[in-house]
C-alpha cells in the first residue's frame, strides 16, 4: 500500500511538471504517426510479395507491430527516464541522496520519472493492435484478453529486467551511458515474428535474449496463432527475469562507493 | 566556397584531429557499428524468409544476402550523422569560436563525418567479414560494375552528406530539426532500399522511389555493384544522382548563408 501511495505521488509529480511542456505531447504524437506509419508501409511492402510470412498474414503482423509500439511507449514512458538518471548519478556520486531515502533503492531507481508525453506510441500501438484485430474480424473473449494482459505482463516485465540488468553494470564500468543500446538492437529483431529468423538466430532471441516473448508471443495470444511456446512460460520467464535482476541490483549496490572515496 | 589550398590543409588537420578524438569512443563506435547490421539482418530474414528455396522477383536467398550486406558497408560509408554533430552546435553557440576561423564550419562537419566513418569502419569489417562467411551471397559483380559502383558510392556519401547538413541547419530557426530529420529516415526506410531493394516496390511507389533523393544517398550504389540495372536504368539513376547532388549542394549554400545572417549565439 506504501508502494503504491509512493508511486502515485512519483506519478503526480511527473504530471505536474510535464503539463508546463505540452507541445510535447503534440510533437511526440506527430512522431510516432510518422514512425509507425512508415513501418506499417514496410508490412505492406513486404505483404505485397506474399500473403503468408512465416505463417503470418498481413493483419497479424500488424498486431505485432503495435505490440512492439506499445512496449517502446512503456519503456520510454516508465522505465528508461528513472534508469537512465541512475547512470548518471552513481558517476555524479549523487546516488547517495537516493540511498539515504527511507524507501528501498530499487523501487525509488525505477519509478522516480515519467515522460508521460511518450504516451503517444502507446496510445498508437493499441490503435494498430485495434485495426489490426478489427481486420482480422477476431472474437476476442474476456479469457484471451485476460491472458493477453498477462502475456505482456510477462514481456513488460523481461524487459524492465534486461534494462535493469545493464543499468546495474554502471556499479562496475561507471561510464554506461550507452548501454542500453544493446537492449535496442535486440529489441528491433521483434518488429517481425521471431518464426522469420534462421532456427540458431531464433533460438537466440527466444531462450538467451527472450525477444519473442516480448513481441511475438503476445501478438500470438491474442490473434490466435498457434501458439510458438507454452504461454504459461511468458509470465514465468519474466518473474524469473525480474527476481534474477533484482539480486544482481543488491549485488551491484554492495559495491558503490560514492564519488571520490 | 572555392577549394583555397589553406581550406584543404586546414580540413586534413581537422579530420586528424577528429580521428584522434574519435577513438576515445570506440565502444559506443562499435555499437554503433553493430545497429547497422542489426537492420539489415531482419529485412533479409524478411525477405529469405518468402523466398525460401524459390525466388522473389527474380531474386534468390543469396541474392537478398549479398544485397543486404554490401547494404551494410553502403549505410555505413553513407550515413548522414550532421544531426547530431553539426545541429548541437548551431543550437548550443559552440558555432562561434568556428565562425572566427578563415574557414567555412561545414568543414567540421565533414571532418567529424569522415573520423566518425574510418574508426568504426575499422570496427565494422571484421563482423562483416564473420557474416559474409555464415551467410554464403552470390555477389554478381564484374570490374565495370565495380568501378561504377565507387563514382555511385561516393557521390550517394556526398549527397547524404549535403541533406544531412540541411537538416542540421535547420537548427538555426527551429529546436525540433530533429522531427524533421526523422521524416527523411522514415522515406529514406522506404523509398531508399532499406525494406525492400527498389525493384521489388510495387509499380508507381517504385517511379516515386527512382524520382526522389533518398535512393541515390543508399540504394542506387548497391543496385550498380550487382548489376542489377540495365543500361538505360544505369545512365538515368547516374543523371539522377548527379542532378540531385548539384540541388543538394545549392540548397545547402542558400539555407547556410540564411541561417548564419540571423544566427546570434545563446547568451549574446
Amino acid at each position: 500500500m506504501r508502494i503504491l501511495r509512493i508511486v502515485s505521488a512519483f506519478l503526480r509529480a511527473a504530471i505536474l511538471k510535464e503539463t508546463a511542456y505540452r507541445a510535447e505531447l503534440v510533437g511526440n504524437l506527430v512522431r510516432s504517426v510518422i514512425n509507425i506509419g512508415v513501418a506499417v508501409g514496410g508490412l505492406a511492402v513486404v505483404f505485397s510479395h506474399t500473403s503468408d510470412l512465416s505463417g503470418w498474414r498481413l493483419e497479424q503482423a500488424m498486431v505485432l507491430l503495435g505490440v512492439y509500439y506499445l512496449v517502446q511507449g512503456i519503456v520510454q514512458t516508465a522505465l528508461s527516464p528513472s534508469l537512465n538518471e541512475v547512470v548518471s548519478e552513481v558517476r555524479k556520486g549523487t546516488f547517495d541522496y537516493v540511498l539515504l531515502k527511507p524507501v528501498p533503492s530499487l523501487l525509488l531507481s525505477s519509478t522516480r520519472r515519467f515522460v508521460v508525453w511518450h504516451v503517444a506510441d502507446v496510445m498508437l500501438g493499441g490503435a494498430i493492435i485495434a485495426i489490426g484485430l478489427i481486420r482480422l474480424e477476431a472474437q476476442i473473449t474476456v479469457g484471451i484478453a485476460a491472458v493477453f494482459v498477462g502475456v505482456m505482463v510477462g514481456g513488460v516485465s523481461i524487459v524492465f529486467s534486461i534494462w535493469l540488468a545493464l543499468t546495474t553494470l554502471v556499479f562496475w564500468f561507471v561510464r554506461v551511458e550507452n548501454i542500453t543500446m544493446i537492449f535496442q538492437l535486440f529489441f528491433d529483431t521483434g518488429r517481425y515474428p521471431v518464426e522469420i529468423y534462421p532456427f540458431w538466430l531464433r533460438q537466440l532471441l527466444t531462450f538467451v535474449f527472450p525477444v519473442a516473448f516480448i513481441t511475438t508471443v503476445p501478438a500470438q495470444t491474442i490473434t490466435g496463432r498457434e501458439p510458438l511456446v507454452a504461454i504459461w512460460l511468458a509470465p514465468l520467464i519474466g518473474a524469473l527475469a525480474l527476481l534474477a535482476a533484482a539480486r544482481f541490483w543488491r549485488i551491484g549496490l554492495s559495491r558503490y562507493t560514492s564519488a571520490s572515496s | 566556397m572555392i577549394l583555397r589550398r589553406t581550406t584543404l590543409a586546414g580540413a586534413l588537420a581537422l579530420t586528424r584531429a577528429e580521428i584522434a578524438d574519435m577513438f576515445q569512443y570506440r565502444v559506443v563506435l562499435f555499437l554503433y557499428s553493430l545497429w547497422e547490421v542489426v537492420h539489415p539482418i531482419v529485412y533479409l530474414a524478411v525477405w529469405g524468409a518468402i523466398a525460401g528455396e524459390g525466388e522473389v522477383g527474380g531474386l534468390r536467398l543469396s541474392d537478398f544476402a549479398a544485397y543486404y550486406l554490401t547494404f551494410m558497408l553502403v549505410s555505413h560509408v553513407t550515413a548522414a550523422i550532421e544531426i547530431y554533430t553539426f545541429g548541437p552546435m548551431i543550437q548550443q553557440g559552440e558555432l562561434s569560436p568556428h565562425l572566427l576561423r578563415p574557414m567555412n564550419p561545414v568543414w567540421v562537419a565533414a571532418a567529424r563525418n569522415i573520423s566518425y566513418k574510418s574508426v568504426s569502419m575499422l570496427l565494422l569489417i571484421p563482423v562483416w567479414i564473420g557474416l559474409v562467411i555464415i551467410l554464403r551471397p552470390t555477389f554478381s559483380i564484374t570490374a565495370g560494375s565495380a568501378l561504377l559502383f565507387v563514382v555511385a558510392l561516393v557521390v550517394a556519401a556526398l549527397l547524404a552528406f549535403l541533406v544531412g547538413t540541411t537538416f542540421a541547419l535547420l537548427a538555426f530557426w527551429t529546436t525540433r530539426s530533429f522531427s524533421f530529420w526523422e521524416i527523411w529516415i522514415g522515406l529514406t526506410f522506404l523509398l531508399g532500399g532499406q525494406v525492400a531493394p527498389v525493384e521489388l516496390l510495387p509499380g508507381f511507389v517504385q517511379n516515386l522511389a527512382t524520382a526522389l533523393p533518398m535512393r541515390y544517398t543508399l540504394g542506387f550504389p548497391i543496385e550498380v555493384l550487382l548489376n542489377r540495372l540495365d543500361a538505360g536504368e544505369l545512365a538515368l539513376g547516374f543523371v539522377l544522382q548527379f542532378a540531385w547532388l548539384i540541388a543538394a549542394a545549392l540548397i545547402v549554400r542558400t539555407v547556410w548563408r540564411a541561417g548564419i545572417r540571423q544566427y546570434s549565439a545563446v547568451g549574446a
